[in-house]
């Protein structure tokens, strides 16, 4: 298989504690690779340092294409151009906008026109408009969004919030997508729907998925792979059975989480 | 029942087809705004009256700037007032030295501008009440330079009739003249209130939206933060300044001495109590805020504009942060729930018989 992304001895330190201690995988090409480990494992900060919120880690990110790319280079930004996106642990949309306004936020690269003609609503500025509106459409309708895509972010169940910010992340045509405990919150109904979400947009758009979660139940049925890492430490990648048995897995969990 | 059922459609169908053609409504505001200089000729409002109406238009276009600014991109200035008068003053300026109106006007948009712009520089550093006092202070310093400064001429600058696009001389001393200076600052808050909406209604002003709500997110939908503050202190700037120049246009004489924090504090204000984000209801603000005081308080208990303000500000913070632009959305809200509140009662009783 194809290496999509490879994470190679990346280090992080908060003054004197190691969030992240020489942590190093690889992530191919169309698969999604769970990423678990007991809280304050450093899972968040490995996303924040992989999406270059966080610039001071040491080690790299290579993204993997045409022409290799080290991460660290890209502003903040520009990761979204490289082709990663990402959600975060506590949604964040922009609650007084509509849900479709929201999908257009996570298309803002994509709009081709500039500031003068938008303001003077010339031909080109309206045919963007329309192009990403349809493309919204589309990821809309993947994610059985369409019926509310007009009503305001705020006041919306938090499964639908949850959906809405996965939606986002696909209007960038990521190559890479990283969700952060999408999840969390949602009762079993929900996490079943976001489970076959997740491998629709998988199958459909053929996307990579980088995936924090705490739910067990949902990374032993999603993820083709699972990283455990513990205390900034890298444990084990493997497939979740594998991962299920391992016994440092095992100990990281201990008395925590029988059925992990 | 079936009455409720048609208007809850009627109204329905009413916002979309402004939503979708916003062009109608601008206009009809236009045409009602229109309507004031008429009363004026037919002396239903006097003369003082058109003047104070023509400056809730006047200031309404710095206070959709500050909308910009504090409604959408979440952050503040109390240096407006300065930029007003700076467009005001600068205009004046550049029309002693000759220049026909519209140039003076250009240039005096572009220098402001960029100084606006500058003063962005400062959110990038400094957020909330930090900011707050670095614009307060940028405020301070425009008002001490054109009150010192003898460019700008001591007390005031007289402008005199102005010449507009080279071959129509309006004086605001001429009373028909004055009624056709008005539908001309008329005019030009209807261009900019679409401006408005074309900037907010698209990329840019999703992209304010997302950087005031949650910083994190719009960095990682790749909007620049700093481009976007520049931005959004450059739209304000712009907005302050074309207002100033609405001002010099109508008054054709430009004090030195009234750009002050109170004005600023005013259109904060107007933003505050109109409401954020909304296009009408910071008029509905400046006409509350400035209009109100001036057109009929004052007469019965002199010149209480700033407690009148003040207490509303209070009132609307405390107790409906919407502003009053979303009375109507929220009343409509209410209904509804009275509705379904009282046909369910009406589904009970029918179940329990």
């Amino acid at each position: 298989m194809e290496k999509l992304l490879t994470i190679d001895h990346v280090s992080m330190t908060f003054g004197g504690l190691k969030a992240l201690d020489d942590i190093s995988f690889d992530i191919h090409q169309g698969e999604i690779v769970g990423l678990i480990g007991p809280n304050g494992a450093g899972k968040t900060t490995l996303f924040n340092c992989l999406t270059q919120f966080y610039k001071d880690y040491e080690g790299t990110f290579t993204l993997h294409g045409d022409t290799p790319v080290d991460l660290r280079d890209l502003k903040v930004t520009e990761v979204i151009d490289a082709g990663l996106a990402r959600t975060f642990q506590n949604i964040e949309l922009i609650p007084d906008l509509s849900i479709l306004d929201n999908l257009l936020i996570g298309a803002h690269r994509s709009f081709k026109d500039s500031f003068a003609e938008e303001l003077l609503k010339f031909p080109r500025a309206l045919k963007e408009e329309k192009r990403l509106k349809e493309k919204a459409d589309r990821v809309l309708d993947i994610l059985g969004l369409q019926a509310i895509k007009d009503l305001y972010v705020k006041g919306q169940p938090y499964g639908i919030l949850k959906r809405v910010e996965i939606a986002r992340t696909l209007m960038s045509d990521p190559k890479l997508i990283i969700l952060d405990e999408p999840a969390a919150g949602l009762n079993d109904v929900e996490t079943d729907q976001l489970e076959q979400i997740i491998q629709l947009i998988q199958k459909e758009l053929h996307v990579t998925l980088l995936i924090i979660e705490h739910d067990m139940g949902f990374v032993m049925n999603v993820c083709d792979r699972v990283c455990a890492i513990n205390f900034g430490q890298f444990i084990a990648i493997d497939t979740p059975q594998k991962i299920q048995q391992n016994p440092a897995v095992q100990e990281a969990y201990l008395g925590r989480d029988d059925d992990a | 029942m079936k009455l409720f059922m048609r208007m809850d459609e009627v109204l329905g169908k009413l916002g979309a087809f402004f939503r979708k053609v916003p062009y109608i409504g601008y206009s009809a505001f236009f045409i009602l705004l229109l309507l004031i200089p008429y009363y004026h000729s037919t002396d239903v409002i006097s003369s003082g009256q058109l003047g104070i109406f023509a400056y809730i238009v006047i200031i309404t276009v710095a206070a959709l700037g500050l909308n910009i600014l504090l409604g959408y991109s979440g952050l503040i200035s109390l240096g407006t007032a300065g930029f007003v008068g700076a467009g005001a003053l600068g205009v004046g300026v550049f029309l002693e030295l000759g220049l026909p109106f519209e140039l003076a006007a250009i240039a005096t948009l572009i220098v402001s501008t960029l100084i606006g712009a500058l003063i962005g520089l400062f959110s990038l550093k400094v957020e909330g009440i930090y900011l707050a006092i670095a614009t307060l202070f940028v405020g301070e310093i425009l008002r001490q330079i054109f009150t010192t400064v003898p460019i700008f001429g001591g007390q005031s600058i007289m402008i005199g009739s102005v010449t507009l696009l080279g071959q129509f001389e309006l004086s605001t001393f001429d009373q028909a003249q004055r009624r056709i200076l008005f539908v001309v600052i008329a005019f030009l808050l209807l261009i900019m209130m679409i401006a408005m909406h074309h900037i907010v209604k698209s990329k840019t002003g999703r992209a304010l939206l997302a950087m005031s709500r949650s910083s994190s997110a719009a960095q990682a939908m790749g909007i620049s933060l700093m481009k976007y503050r520049l931005m959004a202190f450059s739209l304000a700037t712009f907005f302050a300044t074309f207002s100033g120049i609405m001002y010099a246009l109508y008054n054709q004489s430009v004090p030195t001495t009234q750009w002050t924090l109170d004005l600023s504090l005013f259109i904060i204000a107007m933003v505050v109590v109109g409401g954020y984000k909304s296009i009408y209801g910071t008029f509905i603000g400046a006409f509350i805020i400035y209009g109100i005081p001036n057109l009929y308080l004052k007469e019965l208990f002199g010149d209480v504009s700033f407690i009148f303000s003040g207490v509303l500000i209070i009132l609307v913070i405390l107790f409906y942060q919407n502003g009053v632009a979303y009375l109507a959305t929220d009343i409509r809200l209410l209904y509804y729930k009275l509705k379904r509140h009282i046909l369910g009662g009406a589904r009970g009783k029918a179940t329990d018989d």
